[in-house]
């Protein structure tokens, strides 16, 4: 038995598991400001605030950024903590580039004289938030949060709150795809159950056959349909039914209709898996004891099916909450679910903790929802017999 | 019978150097589209059959997370990439380009107009973002004349194109509440220059289609979702060539120039031949004939006298004062200290 499943607990562990757990480290990780400035970090824990470092702070910063002038670790540095204030970079790197070559006589007074900046007690106080091996800066800004320079939590400035927004876009969206899967899907998986086996198997294929097209394949096919002179609103103008084209893509409808498309059949086929096995004795039973047929429905079919919607809504969220490419491409900048953001982040911004810390939260709000479903259908009907 | 083995393995050693010499190559990678195709054909083909160096075009996002996968790995894969101006000069400082000395190697004084050299790379081409509006919908005496025009949804009622990312919207911004195309670097670095961009943003906001991607922006006006729009020159072109319309760009109104940028990846073992390529990448002559196809501004100017009529009709020459350099010190170091927190900004804008 257990040498049967080694190949898999092997494989999940170390190309699933252990890198999902590395990224999520990235949220919390600070080593680079450390390594970068280790003698200034150690020397402004002594440092209390309010006012200006000590002369051996600034010495330290001095020779800090000594070591590292002309490296590429100067523009790491100073990336990272233009995260933390923007503007930091070019202070950094200005400073790293004149410094003078010998330590002066008063280290303060010669970098307050590179730049203005290094006379200013807030900006200290960042540095020093920022000097510890781990930080919670990231996750905290993953939630439009940040420390002010005293380090208590404050809101950022309304310009730049999006990411709490992103988050109950996100869960709007598919909680949305899930409500519409289960509208649609039920009377199909229902109408299947029921067909003649030559017929169910005609309507296996028509839900298999879109679910081998390619993703992105299917996606671009809507624009191509729902755009304004497409064939849906060409056909409607047509028909008179219409005067101007409808928008129907590059915004939220367009998102609505091309996630419900592609995630379907995650729905239908648990669904179908589920009322195939109920028996239809059960069914004549609760109507020959003279239940009408829609309290046999209520009462007995839909209690029997509750298992399949659980496990089909199931699949269809947590699919949903991570979709990127499909409202990426049938969506506006206003349907951008946070996967868009984890994704630019990670290519473009090459802002790693940060993309770690948005995607650590992505997953406690998908392990929150699956608790709560859990909770409201019970877990044990999660279960398919 | 020990000897000719051994005899063989050699001479087949020897033939295999040679091969591998013949076979030199040298991968490059540009952003793919109508201008990677274009330059295939007017540099790499001709640079390949002159040198022997064969040349393997990538594409990428100007996503510089990926040269430093490759470096951080010691994989790798690319040895030149094209880049924009402000990817060129974090590319440098943080070490993902080489420092080359173009100065010493080629002419620097056709190139002074875009701002000369990088520290590690040099500039090719110059990609405008233009008005454009399609002049089979709207006849000349209604088109727009400026982007106060634009911006006057009473006077020019319809939607608006405009691109989805604010380094460009921000500059066109202020151009359009009136700021003179070279004086646009200096009005948004200065105190309030973000803020007052985003305030004459707000004012067209609701008349706006963001696009993402350059096939998107000529879609939207060639089906008259929006009546006019931003979009990039190559790509006007392209439209006007490829689907036979007539799409007019407002050259007068303003523009934002992209100069694009030509370096070579950190520790490749094939520095030599990227740097050749560079060089005759930059050559009037080749960039005359990547003119010819795509129509896009060179940024070497000695190449404008070798470019037929009716292409040099086609580039802003008499309108050359209405283009706003994306460079300089000021410009490129204000973008990546406040990048991030711009581009965060701008998202919630839009989405509000």
């Amino acid at each position: 038995m257990l040498a049967l499943m080694a190949p898999s607990v092997v494989f999940v562990c170390f190309l699933f598991a252990l890198p999902i757990v590395l990224f999520l480290f990235r949220a919390i990780d600070n080593a680079e400001i450390p390594e970068a400035l280790p003698r200034t970090t150690a020397a402004i824990a002594e440092w209390r605030e309010g006012e200006l470092p000590p002369e051996p702070v600034y010495a330290a910063l001095v020779s800090d950024l000594a070591a590292l002038r002309g490296t590429p670790q100067l523009a790491l540095l100073a990336r990272r903590l233009n995260y933390a204030i923007p503007g930091f970079r070019g202070v950094v790197t200005r400073t790293g580039r004149l410094l003078p070559q010998s330590m002066p006589e008063s280290p303060k007074a010669a970098l307050i004289a590179i730049d203005a900046t290094w006379a200013d007690p807030a900006a200290w106080g960042v540095l020093r938030q920022q000097s510890g091996k781990v930080t919670d800066f990231y996750l905290l800004s993953a939630l439009d949060l940040k420390r002010d320079p005293s380090g208590s939590v404050v809101d950022v400035d309304r310009d730049h709150a999006i990411f709490v927004d992103l988050y109950g876009r996100t869960l709007t969206v598919s909680i949305g795809v899930t409500l519409l899967c289960v509208a649609i899907g039920y009377p199909v998986a229902a109408v299947m159950a029921q067909a003649t086996p030559a017929a169910a198997n005609w309507l296996l294929m028509a839900i298999l056959v879109p679910f081998w097209t390619s993703l992105l394949v299917r996606s671009t096919a809507w624009v191509i349909l729902l755009q304004n002179e497409g064939l849906v609103n060409k056909t409607l103008i047509w028909l008179g039914a219409i005067d101007a084209p409808l928008a129907l893509v590059f915004n939220r409808t367009g998102v609505y209709i091309a996630m419900v498309h592609v995630l379907l059949p995650y729905m239908i086929l648990p669904l179908y898996s589920v009322m195939k096995g109920i028996s239809p004795s059960h069914l004549r039973a609760a109507a020959s004891l003279g239940a009408s047929p829609v309290r046999v429905f209520f009462t007995v079919y839909l209690p029997l099916t509750m298992p399949g919607v659980a496990a089909g809504a199931t699949l269809v969220f947590v699919s949903a909450v991570g979709f990127y490419v499909t409202p990426a491409l049938v969506g506006g900048p206003r349907d951008q679910m946070i996967g868009y953001f984890i994704a630019y982040f990670t290519n473009s911004a090459v802002n790693w903790g940060l993309a770690s810390a948005l995607g650590a939260f992505l997953l406690v709000l998908v392990a929150a929802t699956y608790l709560v479903l859990g909770k409201l259908v019970g877990f044990e009907r999660l279960k398919v017999r | 019978m020990f000897r000719k083995p051994a005899v063989g393995i050699a001479l087949a050693v020897a033939f295999m150097g040679a091969a591998a010499q013949a076979q030199q190559t040298v991968t490059i990678v540009n952003q793919g589209g109508a201008p990677a195709e274009a330059q295939r054909v007017a540099v790499f083909e001709p640079f390949s059959r002159e040198t022997g160096i064969r040349v393997v075009v990538d594409t990428y996002n100007q996503e510089l997370a990926r040269l430093r996968s490759q470096i951080e790995t010691k994989n790798l894969i690319w040895d030149v990439v094209s880049l924009n101006p402000i990817n060129e000069a974090a590319g440098c400082e943080e070490g993902l380009l080489e420092k080359i000395d173009w100065k010493s190697m080629v002419d620097p004084r056709p190139f002074a107009a875009v701002g000369g050299f990088g520290e590690c790379g040099a500039p090719y081409l110059i990609s405008p973002g233009v008005m454009v509006y399609d002049a089979d919908r709207i006849s000349a005496d209604r088109a727009p004349k400026s982007w106060t025009d634009f911006w006057d949804v009473a006077k020019f009622p319809g939607k608006r194109g405009l691109l989805y990312q604010p380094d460009q919207m921000l500059e066109v911004a202020l151009i359009a509440d009136g700021v003179l195309p070279p004086d646009v670097p200096k009005a948004l670095t200065a105190p309030g220059g973000v803020d007052r961009a985003f305030r004459k943003l707000a004012e067209i906001k609701p008349h706006v289609r963001w696009w993402r991607s350059g096939d998107e922006s000529m879609q939207l006006i060639m089906t008259g979702e929006v009546e006019m729009g931003y979009g990039w020159q190559g790509r006007v072109n392209a439209a006007n060539a490829a689907n036979k319309r007539n799409l007019k760009i407002v050259w007068p109104a303003g523009y934002v120039n992209a100069i694009i940028y030509l370096g070579v990846m950190k520790g490749t073992p094939r520095k030599a031949d990227a740097i050749k390529l560079i060089q005759y990448n930059l050559a009037a002559n080749t960039l005359a004939r990547y003119a010819e196809i795509m129509g896009l501004p060179p940024a070497n100017a000695d190449t404008y006298p070798l470019l037929s009529e009716s292409k040099r009709a086609d580039l802003p020459g008499q309108y050359l004062d209405r283009g706003m350099m994306q460079g300089g010190q000021l410009y490129i170091n204000f973008w990546l200290d406040n990048g991030d927190a711009i581009r965060q900004r701008f998202a919630t804008f839009v989405a509000q």
